[in-house]
């Protein structure tokens, strides 16, 4: 029997319902989002000015305007520093001759870059006291190699600092440049050739700006891992070196100050936020070029 | 000729990282063979007695027992949670996707420890005392923009015209992402899993301020021996580790293929 | 179950819009049982949109779609057993040929005897018989195809929808696919629907032809039909080839026009107001060189000509810039050459009128 020719009600147009659907697929994670990291950092934010008796910025002032605390601030800046200069120093030939490896060797390389990211940081930096120590190897290398005589003190200075933290974070600053570098059209440099161009210059005006982004990416990511890495510092160089985060670990779990540690970790936050607005500032140029 | 020479310093670099990074390795796994109590390497002979006494180190096996729940909720969770958001990204012609993508990566670049403190906080402020609650709601937010950043990529690359035939023979929506859309993104989850599991099972910055004296997860449990009594059962321990993360690196390998790990799932 | 001489499936008003535009604009459509119907037209005509309604893969804001004298227009894709073979096959890249064949039946539920006696049954229709262990990416083109086609047909549906389904093979492939294709679904007794671009395959393969243009269904007829009475001007231009002269009626009477045009009065079938500006058209095949005249004829210079094997097709140019078309068989006759002065005369009853569009109605 056939059906009665009145059309069907109309219905909402599909477009809409395809959209609901994304809404409805996105809202548990954004939620979740929303009330377990958005809410606790505007909470930190409102902790860090609220003091015995209502709003104030004793803990800001004491953070930024004492020396010793702008001293902490610096250190943790440096030290990210020179950590994400030497990383990409190292890091960025490294990731060329990665990229041109193949089969076993290049798994086998590859192997080498995920291996330590699964080693706890806790036990690396253990294993660079023991490395650093006066008669630890390096001392031990260098005694038999006769570059000094007597074993120097690294353990607990500044240098065994940055070397330790370069090793923590070196994977993070090889890895998204050998991603960008595998995508690179080998017959670009070719190309270039072609044109007239010799290596150095092919190199540095077509190779270097294409590997940008993932230069750009490597140095954001090593940079805020450093700027608030806490237990390196705290196990190759203790108290000497007084970091960011050890001074909010500090306020937290010895002084029970939280308005004085939400500040720090404030800062710290900030810190963060405009390396990564800034590299993705500069990644957005240089995708559009 | 210059190119030559630059060739051979990119390979004297990459030799140097590798010697570099797997230096403190080396000397883990060899400071867990010491025949004397110190956290040294072996000198004059080896053993094997700090492998047996990992077990009986103080409170391990609960570190252990937390650590690999909370590694395989979060991630089970994050899974979710990222491929859904990640399918509502890739078809959902939303206006701002690419802002809602970056908003669900951000807490990646956010420093742990601050995360940690804010949580505390939030925590103790809405009176929410359950610490094994707590810690796992913690480890998803740290697994989450893992598992977003990988599910967002491959979903992006995946033919959904393949979930369009799945459902005229038969499946509904659900059943096509069991039949189809699991077995075909496959390397996808296990990249995403594989971060995701790392991320929470290493995880110190966020869990330090969320453990308590009764529940506390294997890095935290390390640290704690490293202040208390270094001897070379740590070693030992973080050598087993290692030798799992080989074997899993390996098979993930042969999976999935470790160039594509680094190369776009990362 | 409807009865066998009942429609198969209805398409009933049905429309769709995106923003203010109609994709589809009360679209009607009856398909028998056994009938193989093409919906042909340029991109944008809506025929994509429509066969995607069909398999229930969009829905439209009006109308109602029945299928076997069931309303269908509200349920969901896996449950209204239609067959649909996309443009890129969409094979699942993580099964077997076997795998993929049998997909259909494991939905169903049926057991592992029936599935393989219906899988070997399919692929054997298809003539890939031998493939069942082979992964899809070690196919070629031409298989990936027939795998789609089987696994659609493995659990006999309804109605098999064919979403411009060889248009990603080769032309010789192409060919001999379309014809393997339509003795297959005469075999089975299926009915089916095509949506394709290429008049040649649609004309090669269907019962019926629905020409679409803008939303709408210009014309549905057999083939025949649609190229030798087009029933308006787009449909003319989209399907074959054309002379098209434009001009204005001067006298009408039943059923016929005398039009005055740039190459002189000529006459045609249609029903005009005197005055009514109007496009004569006729296919190129009735234009023959005609030592005395009939029907319609002009005179002009050849001025090209394009060999196609069996025949070639010759542009002349007439009077004022008026251009006709003419096809003409390769046999030991053929004389022309270009820059020949030539004569063509054609039928009066192969002459039609259709409104001018563009002379402002």
């Amino acid at each position: 029997m056939t059906v009665a020719a009145a059309p069907a009600p109309p219905r909402g147009s599909s477009v809409d319902r395809e959209q609901s659907m994304a809404l409805a697929f996105l809202a548990p994670s954004l939620l979740f989002l929303l009330l377990a990291f958005v809410t606790p950092l505007v909470l930190l934010l409102g902790v860090s000015v609220s003091g015995r008796s209502g709003l104030s910025l004793e803990s800001y002032a004491k953070l930024l305007g004492t020396g010793y605390y702008l001293n902490v601030i610096w250190n943790s800046l440096r030290l990210a520093l020179l950590t994400t200069i030497l990383a990409l120093a190292i890091a960025y030939p490294a990731a060329f001759a990665l990229a041109r490896a193949r089969g076993m060797v290049r798994t086998a390389l590859l192997s080498c870059l995920f291996l330590p990211l699964a080693a706890s940081v806790i036990v690396k930096a253990f294993a660079w006291t023991i490395l650093l120590r006066s008669d630890g190897i390096v001392n031990r290398i260098l005694i038999a190699l006769h570059v000094i005589d007597a074993p120097i003190r690294m353990i607990f200075t500044e240098t065994a600092l940055v070397v330790g933290s370069v090793n923590i974070f070196l994977p993070f600053m090889v890895l998204p440049i050998y991603a960008v570098v595998t995508q690179l059209d080998r017959r670009l440099m070719e190309a270039a050739a072609t044109l007239g161009a010799p290596p150095v210059a092919a190199f540095l005006k077509i190779v270097v700006p294409l590997t940008m982004p993932g230069v750009i990416a490597g140095v954001a990511l090593v940079f805020s891992l450093a700027v608030s890495a806490y237990v390196v510092p705290t196990l190759l160089i203790g108290e000497l070196y007084p970091t960011l985060a050890s001074t909010i670990a500090k306020a937290y779990l010895l002084a029970r100050d939280p308005q004085f540690g939400a500040a720090a970790g404030v800062v710290l936050l900030i810190i963060a936020i405009i390396v990564v607005t800034l590299s993705a500032r500069l990644a957005g140029r240089e995708n559009d070029r | 000729m210059s190119a030559r020479i630059a060739i051979l310093f990119a390979w004297a670099c990459a030799i140097g990282v590798v010697v570099f990074l797997l230096s403190p390795l080396l000397v883990i796994a060899a400071a867990s063979f010491s025949p004397t109590p110190v956290f040294d390497l072996p000198v004059g002979g080896a053993s094997l007695r700090w492998y047996a006494r990992i077990s009986a180190l103080d409170g391990f096996w609960p570190a252990l027992s937390l650590s690999l729940q909370l590694a395989l909720l979060s991630t089970a969770s994050s899974l979710a949670l990222g491929t859904l958001a990640a399918i509502a990204l890739a078809r959902g012609r939303l206006r701002g996707a690419r802002t809602i993508a970056t908003a669900l990566v951000s807490p990646l670049m956010m420093p742990g420890l601050v995360l940690g403190i804010a949580l505390l906080q939030y925590f103790r402020a809405i009176g929410f005392n359950a610490t094994w609650s707590a810690l796992l709601v913690a480890h998803v937010v740290v697994t989450l923009p893992y598992v977003a950043r990988t599910m967002i990529a491959g979903m992006a690359r995946f033919d959904f015209t393949l979930m369009e035939a799945a459902r005229t023979l038969g499946c509904t929506f659900a059943q096509a992402i069991r039949r189809v859309m699991i077995p075909t993104l496959a390397p996808s989850f296990l990249i995403a899993g594989l971060f995701s599991f790392l991320a929470s099972f290493d995880n110190y910055p966020v869990s330090i301020f969320l453990t308590d004296v009764r529940t506390k997860t294997l890095p935290i449990k390390m640290l704690q021996y490293i202040d208390e009594a270094p001897d070379p059962t740590l070693a030992a321990l973080s050598t087993l580790i290692l030798i799992a993360t080989v074997v899993l690196l390996l098979a993930s390998d042969r999976l999935v293929g470790l160039h594509r790990m680094a190369g776009t799932g990362d | 179950m409807s009865p066998p001489d009942a429609p198969h499936l209805v398409v009933r008003q049905v429309s769709k819009r995106f923003g203010a535009a109609h994709v589809l604009d009360r679209v009607d459509l009856t398909i028998a049982h056994g009938e193989l119907v093409t919906l042909l037209g340029p991109s944008g005509c809506g025929k994509t949109t429509l066969l995607r309604m069909i398999a229930g893969l969009e829905s439209p804001d009006f109308g109602a779609i029945e299928l076997a004298g069931r309303d269908i227009t509200r349920v969901p894709p896996h449950r209204r057993n239609v067959g649909f073979v996309f443009q890129s096959y969409a094979l699942f890249p993580h099964l077997t040929v076997y795998g993929n064949v049998a997909f259909g039946l494991k939905s169903r539920g049926r057991t592992r005897g029936d599935i393989d006696a219906a899988v070997k049954r399919a692929l054997s229709l298809v003539h890939l018989e031998h493939l069942g262990a082979r992964r899809i990416a070690a196919l070629s083109g031409g298989q990936q195809q027939r795998v789609a086609l089987a696994r659609a047909i493995a659990v006999e549906p309804e109605v098999l929808l064919f979403d411009e389904a060889l248009s990603a093979l080769d032309r010789k492939l192409r060919e001999e696919m379309q014809v393997e294709l339509r003795l297959l679904l005469r075999e089975i007794g299926a009915t089916a629907i095509f949506v394709t671009h290429d008049q040649d395959e649609a004309l090669t393969m269907s019962d019926r032809v629905a020409v679409m243009f803008a939303g709408r269904i210009e014309q549905v007829a057999e083939p025949r039909v649609v190229y030798a009475r087009p029933a308006s001007l787009f449909t003319l231009g989209f399907v074959g080839l054309s002379t098209r002269i434009p001009g204005t009626v001067a006298a009408s009477g039943e059923g016929r026009v005398e039009v005055d045009t740039a190459i002189g009065r000529l006459s045609a079938i249609g029903n005009f107001i005197v005055g009514a500006p109007v496009i004569l058209a006729v296919r190129p095949e009735h234009l023959r060189p005609a030592a005395a005249p009939s029907g319609n004829c002009a005179s002009g210079r050849v001025r090209s000509i394009v060999f196609h094997g069996a025949n070639s097709l010759i542009e002349i140019e007439a009077v004022a810039e008026t251009t006709l078309l003419a096809q003409t068989a390769n046999d030991a006759s053929a004389h022309l050459k270009v820059g020949d002065a030539t004569r063509l005369c054609w039928p009066v009853a192969e002459t039609f009128a259709f409104p001018d569009p563009g002379a402002g109605a």
